[in-house]
């Protein structure tokens, strides 16, 4: 009932609101001298949501992946299928305020499509949202499986590799290293999805899990579970623990003179967070979609690092590296699908290609995963760089035919896409 | 066993004496000024981070300048914000210092940005030390050391010279001191900064000890209130004591039961206040009942 006599308003209000955005885009294009034509064709800008956080633990993650999405919109010179494109920026405090964020961006805003969410708690949260609302969802930076797994829909796609596919990469190296495992994973979403995928991982190779510990997100002090880690001797320390959670666990894993005895590794970790960690407590063998001096790295890439490079002074993280390929995917995906509206979009999305060094890298059809290689890298046993603390050790897969296996089958990922 | 538990609980004892630096200060400044100062995290944050930069620019010694630069920031808030709440609906306490630590930690991102920043310990307290089955680190030690001098220090102030004797009369009552003739305003505003004080020097201690983020604060004022509840409000044996308690039994949680290591100590308050609702040594306070 409330909602019909709402509605009439809120179409009028509209109306209104884009007669005088017109007449405004209008007047600009007159006042700055540019041909009469332009205002006609420039219509009213397509705009781009974007929820990453501005405040809180995620926020320098947020501000990378809009400092890497800002990039890729710059290069296409701010617009798509020849409309200026604008980008709205909210932030995502919590998954509840990611939720009504993306639907206001959806609902107030009239985005085109959105990219959100700096981990996976958002991120599947908003993912939901996407699917009511019925608008193209990227997320850059969510591992979760779920995601693209069990609660996948057709507006949500996913550019980070999940979990699974991650510790797949780098499972075969570890078990060289020894069999003898302990597990030291944070007590949520992607902690857990780390310890159960890499226990998989330890069981495939038939070695032993001689501890594990759930750990408080948000921990400062791993003193006390480092002494635990120290009694139990194991060869690999698989540590499932988020950027600063991380940080604080390596530098006093150094600290108490463990580094360099017993390997640490992490499926997945960002760039930032192992720059704060501090050139003499880095160690460890770690899992990244990207690396900026990956020697393999594509020609577009390079303009990528280039770019930034001018722009923020430093080399850039794996996370602007995602906000910039999400976005450049968001961008090809809408020339590709030639229309603005969300099937458009979404078709798009599933058909586009993208050049990604050997193999090109898509969106699979049927999960809206993003297919692409994964590193796996070692901190420099002497880092002389500032920036630059890691070698690769594999690019993985080497083949394009070991891809679409690399991401699991149907049954392992579990998603079930409805109909659009 | 017996070599698994003692290095837990020494360790516990550290970081409990740790989080009794911290405690103390917000016991000290709610005592005082009946401001519950959610803001103290912030402080101890504003401690790390100050002697991260001293140490940057000017090398170690100056880090002793950072608990000092936060003391003086605290009376600098006691008298443009702090002062305006006494006698006040204390609700409006919360909000304001609650709203400071948020600006507090606003400005830290804005000034250092939102990454962490690595901090090791000074070179000749690098190292561990190892006993039998104890291992700890030599700066872990050190820490010890220096809050349990500190405390001692701290202890004697309030007990034996006359400023010690006027900021225990004044937390009883603050009347009866004003009509001594003692400027109470003025010790008021050194309370604070004393608190401060004491958040910054917890800052600046914990600083190698963990990683240097905007949100250590976070991670500080929890365990700091909690403490100041189990101990009793204002009592300082009280404040060690639930310190060290709650040092030892989250080390031990974290050694059997490592999922619950973030709610053992909020189980052990219920648990306190269930038995003594003042907490362990808390004792009636007229001025707040």
């Amino acid at each position: 009932m409330k909602d019909k006599e709402i509605s009439p308003l809120a179409i009028s209000r509209r109306g209104l609101l884009t007669t005088a955005g017109r007449a405004v885009a209008g007047g600009a294009a007159l006042s700055v001298g540019s041909p009469f034509i332009l205002s006609a064709r420039g219509e009213v800008p397509a705009k781009i949501g974007l929820v990453f956080a501005k405040q809180g633990t995620w926020t320098e993650q947020g501000e990378l992946l809009v400092n890497g999405a800002n990039i890729a919109l710059e290069q296409a010179k701010g617009q798509v299928l020849g409309r200026p494109v604008q980008l709205v920026w909210y932030d995502e405090p919590s998954p509840q305020a990611a939720q009504q964020n993306l639907q206001k961006l959806a609902e107030e805003e009239k985005v085109i499509a959105a990219l959100g969410g700096t981990n996976s708690g958002t991120a599947l949260a908003m993912s939901a949202v996407a699917r009511r609302v019925k608008i193209p969802f990227i997320t850059p930076n969510a591992a979760a499986r779920e995601i693209t797994g069990k609660e996948c829909n057709p507006y949500t796609f996913r550019v980070l590799t999940t979990t699974s596919v991650a510790s797949r990469a780098m499972g075969p190296y570890l078990a060289s290293l020894g069999k003898k495992w302990y597990f030291i994973c944070a007590s949520y979403a992607y902690g857990q999805d780390v310890y159960t995928e890499m226990k998989k991982q330890l069981e495939e190779a038939g070695g032993t899990e001689v501890g594990s510990d759930k750990t408080p997100l948000g921990t400062a002090d791993f003193s006390s579970f480092l002494l635990k880690i120290r009694q139990a001797k194991p060869d690999v320390i698989v540590a499932g623990l988020p950027g600063g959670d991380l940080s604080a666990f390596l530098k006093q894993f150094a600290d108490m003179g463990l580094k360099g005895k017993i390997p640490v590794a992490c499926p997945i970790i960002g760039d930032s967070d192992l720059w704060s960690i501090g050139q003499d407590a880095a160690t460890g063998i770690y899992g990244k979609p990207w690396h900026f001096s990956d020697p393999t790295n594509t020609a577009a890439d390079k303009s990528f690092i280039d770019a930034y490079q001018a722009k923020y002074k430093k080399p850039p993280a794996d996370k602007a590296w995602l906000g910039w390929f999400s976005m450049r995917s968001l961008l090809l995906g809408i020339e590709q699908g030639k229309a603005t509206d969300a099937a458009a979009i979404v078709r798009g999305l599933e058909t586009a290609r993208f050049e990604d060094g050997a193999i090109p890298a898509y969106y699979r059809e049927w999960d809206h995963q993003m297919l692409r290689r994964s590193l796996v890298l070692k901190v420099k046993d002497k880092i002389t760089d500032k920036w630059d603390w890691l070698d690769v050790l594999k690019v993985t897969p080497e083949r394009a035919a070991d891809l679409e296996p690399q991401f699991g089958t149907r049954d392992e990922v579990g998603c079930k896409m409805e109909a659009l | 066993m017996i070599d698994t538990l003692i290095p837990q609980i020494v360790n516990g004892l550290v970081l409990g004496f740790l989080y009794v630096l911290i405690a103390v200060g917000l016991s000290i400044i709610f005592g005082l000024l009946g401001v519950v100062n959610f803001a103290h995290g912030a402080f101890f944050a504003l401690g790390a981070y100050f002697a991260l930069t001293l140490y940057e620019t000017f090398g170690w010694p100056a880090v002793v300048f950072a608990p000092i630069l936060v003391g003086l920031i605290g009376m600098a808030v006691e008298v443009l914000l702090i002062r305006r709440l006494y006698g006040k609906e204390p609700l409006i306490g919360l909000i304001l210092t609650f709203a400071l630590g948020l600006l507090i930690e606003a400005l830290i991102r804005l000034a250092w940005g939102a990454g962490g920043h690595p901090f090791s310990p000074p070179p000749f307290l690098a190292g561990i030390v190892e006993y039998g089955p104890l291992l700890i680190t030599r700066y872990r030690l050190a820490v010890l050391v220096t809050t349990m001098a500190l405390l001692a220090g701290l202890w004697a102030f309030l007990n034996y010279t006359p400023f010690g004797r006027i900021l225990r009369a004044g937390s009883r009552d603050a009347e009866m001191v004003g009509m001594l003739g003692i400027n109470l305003p003025r010790v008021l505003t050194g309370v604070f900064g004393l608190g401060c004080l004491l958040a910054g020097i917890a800052g600046v201690l914990a600083a190698p000890l963990w990683t240097v983020t905007p949100s250590m604060a976070a991670g500080a004022i929890m365990p700091a209130f909690v403490i100041v509840t189990i101990g009793g409000l204002g009592s300082y044996l009280g404040a060690i004591v639930a310190g060290l308690l709650v040092g030892v039994v989250t080390a031990l949680t974290i050694q059997f039961m490592p999922e619950a290591s973030a709610a053992a100590m909020y189980v052990l308050m219920a648990a306190i206040l269930l038995v003594r609702p003042r907490g362990l040594f808390g004792e009636r306070w007229e001025r707040f009942e």
